[in-house]
């Protein structure tokens, strides 16, 4: 019992401060958060214009087996001399430690599964419900955005709250070179056999990864068309359904 | 796994070649015999210095018949300590001074002195210090030359003229150590702006110092990059660094084993190690990036063993 009254009082005194677990919880959120962003900034648009299209079948292909066969840890490492030399070079970074090369790394390890989600999402909207859509006159851009969208957002959110939770996992590495965040009282914690200490942090770090998951399943209960559930499959549209969206009533009729 | 591989490669052909030695001729004397009894598992942590210091044990023993094991990369003293103590590892080489100051002691400037208060603390624990190595190898404080010019930096006790300026970076454990960041508080009066904790004077501190993410990094005095890329060590002025000379430490039950012809052995390749020569191979390792397994086998033959 002593090693948990231990901990008890490890979590109790060591909330505040610059290396409390306040402050390790946020560093650890914000480069989590800011790799995520990016990533789905990036890897969205990407992969919804390449599924809409549908090419770059291959591409996505040789991306996530690239992108599935780095390590996070490889790409930290590389990742390092690079940020260094950024931080000289560019007047916007002035550290090459720390954020820089954790970000790097988280990004590239959030950027495969975001952009096949939603390749595959976009990709495995039904084609004859394309095809109607076509026939309505839906075209390019619009198609996309109301028809292929949102009937892909299940997956393309699964693709998002997957990589959200890794990354969070993930971004402990970020201790490594000389980042805060939750790694550093498991890095810390090691370096001194301190053993309170590591079971701490990972046990923040696993409630993070639980509270992340948590967090993305809300909103994607949330967002997504309730029309998109199992029911889609069994259920007659009625027609207050069918006129829900209201922009071409009369070609639903018809 | 590449270094465990490479060190069987190696080991694999000093063994072949001490068959062909013994095969040569038995008149030979002693040097090719198997020895009978245990196992000798050769520990170390995890910097390029500490490799080559185990890999020449461990060639050197395996060349006169032990049967050795190496235990390479294993952490701090926090982790390595316990492992030699519980007999995961029978060997291991160590600092006089960090070591006896782990175990609760105050080492002192004196290395016999230091090397004889070792004894005392760490024979309870069944191990044995055997003769130190006139070689040293010290936590040194190290700034680029460009900073030691800016700011007129040539000993620690100018960095208190920078209070809340600097930045230091070392391994994870100094904040927590009297020898790093503890020692630089009480004994200079250091106040750093902040501390960010690397690796235990490896390439990220070297690369984080040259970069100037960092201002001072906590490197070893033996460590052969400061010279090759004009680092200035400052010098310790006020003694905080006691002696740090290199020892084996040995387990006790293996000492009885073997008895004088092991200790003897170990002594003689001990006191050919200098501080010069420490550099030297360290900054092979460091910087012409050759492994350590090759280096201590280059070593051991340069010196007659």
């Amino acid at each position: 019992m002593g090693f948990f009254a231990d901990l008890g009082r490890w979590f109790l005194e060591n909330w505040s401060g610059d290396a409390g677990w306040l402050v390790r919880i946020w560093q650890h959120v914000e480069v989590s958060a800011v790799a995520v962003v990016a990533a789905v900034l990036v890897a969205l648009p990407l992969g919804a214009w390449l599924g809409h299209t549908g090419r770059g079948g291959l591409a996505v292909v040789s991306v996530v087996n690239i992108g599935r066969a780095m390590p996070s840890f490889g790409i930290l490492a590389l990742a390092l001399p690079f940020t260094i030399w950024l931080a000289d070079t560019v007047w916007f970074i002035d550290n090459g430690l720390g954020f820089a090369p954790t970000f790097v790394a988280l990004f590239a390890l959030a950027l495969p599964p975001v952009f096949t989600n939603t390749w595959a999402g976009i990709r495995g909207v039904d084609p004859e419900i394309v095809e109607a859509a076509r026939g309505m006159g839906f075209t390019g851009r619009r198609l996309l955005r109301d028809v292929e969208f949102p009937l892909a957002l299940p997956v393309i959110l699964t693709g998002v709250r997957v990589t959200a939770v890794q990354v969070v996992a993930t971004a402990t590495l970020g201790a490594l070179v000389g980042y805060g965040g939750l790694g550093r009282y498991i890095i810390d914690g090691f370096a001194t056999q301190d053993d309170v200490r590591i079971v701490a942090g990972a046990l923040l770090v696993a409630a993070l990864s639980v509270l992340t998951e948590a967090m993305f399943s809300l909103v994607e209960r949330r967002v997504v068309s309730p029309g998109l559930g199992i029911e889609r499959q069994t259920t007659v549209p009625t027609p207050e359904t069918r006129f829900r969206n209201g922009e071409h009533p009369e070609a639903v009729l018809s | 796994m590449r270094i465990n591989l490479r060190s069987r490669v190696v080991g694999a052909a000093l063994i072949a070649m001490a068959l062909v030695v013994g095969a040569c001729g038995d008149d030979n004397g002693s040097g090719g015999d198997t020895k009978e009894g245990p196992t000798i598992t050769i520990g170390s942590t995890n910097f390029g210095e500490q490799l080559i210091l185990g890999e020449i044990f461990a060639q050197v023993l395996e060349a006169n018949g032990y049967t050795v094991e190496r235990q390479f990369n294993l952490g701090s003293r926090e982790v390595v300590y316990p492992a030699l103590t519980s007999g995961q590892i029978d060997l291991l080489a160590e600092y006089t001074g960090s070591l006896l100051t782990f175990k609760g002691g105050t080492p002192s400037t004196d290395s016999a002195q230091t090397a004889a208060d070792l004894q005392a603390a760490i024979g309870p624990d069944g191990l044995t210090a055997l003769a130190y190595s006139p070689a040293q190898d010290r936590n040194g404080f190290v700034v680029t030359g460009e900073t030691a010019q800016a700011l007129g930096l040539t000993a620690l006790s100018d960095l208190a003229a920078h209070n809340g300026e600097l930045t230091l970076g070392g391994p994870p454990e100094c904040p927590d150590r009297p020898l790093c960041l503890l020692g630089l508080e009480e004994v200079y009066g250091i106040q750093f702006f902040g501390f960010i904790p690397l690796d235990v004077g490896g390439p990220l501190t070297v690369a984080a110092l040259e970069g100037g993410e960092i201002d001072v990094a906590l490197l070893f005095t033996s460590d052969g990059v400061i010279a090759a890329k004009g680092f200035v060590l400052l010098e310790d002025d006020r003694n905080l660094q006691p002696s740090e000379n290199v020892v084996p430490v040995v387990r006790d039950d293996i000492v009885t084993a073997y008895g004088s012809q092991l200790t003897d052995l170990l002594d003689s390749v001990s006191a050919k190690i200098t501080t010069a020569e420490l550099s030297a191979l360290n900054k092979r390792y460091g910087i012409d990036a050759v492994d350590a397994d090759v280096l201590a086998g280059e070593w051991l033959a340069a010196n007659g063993f």
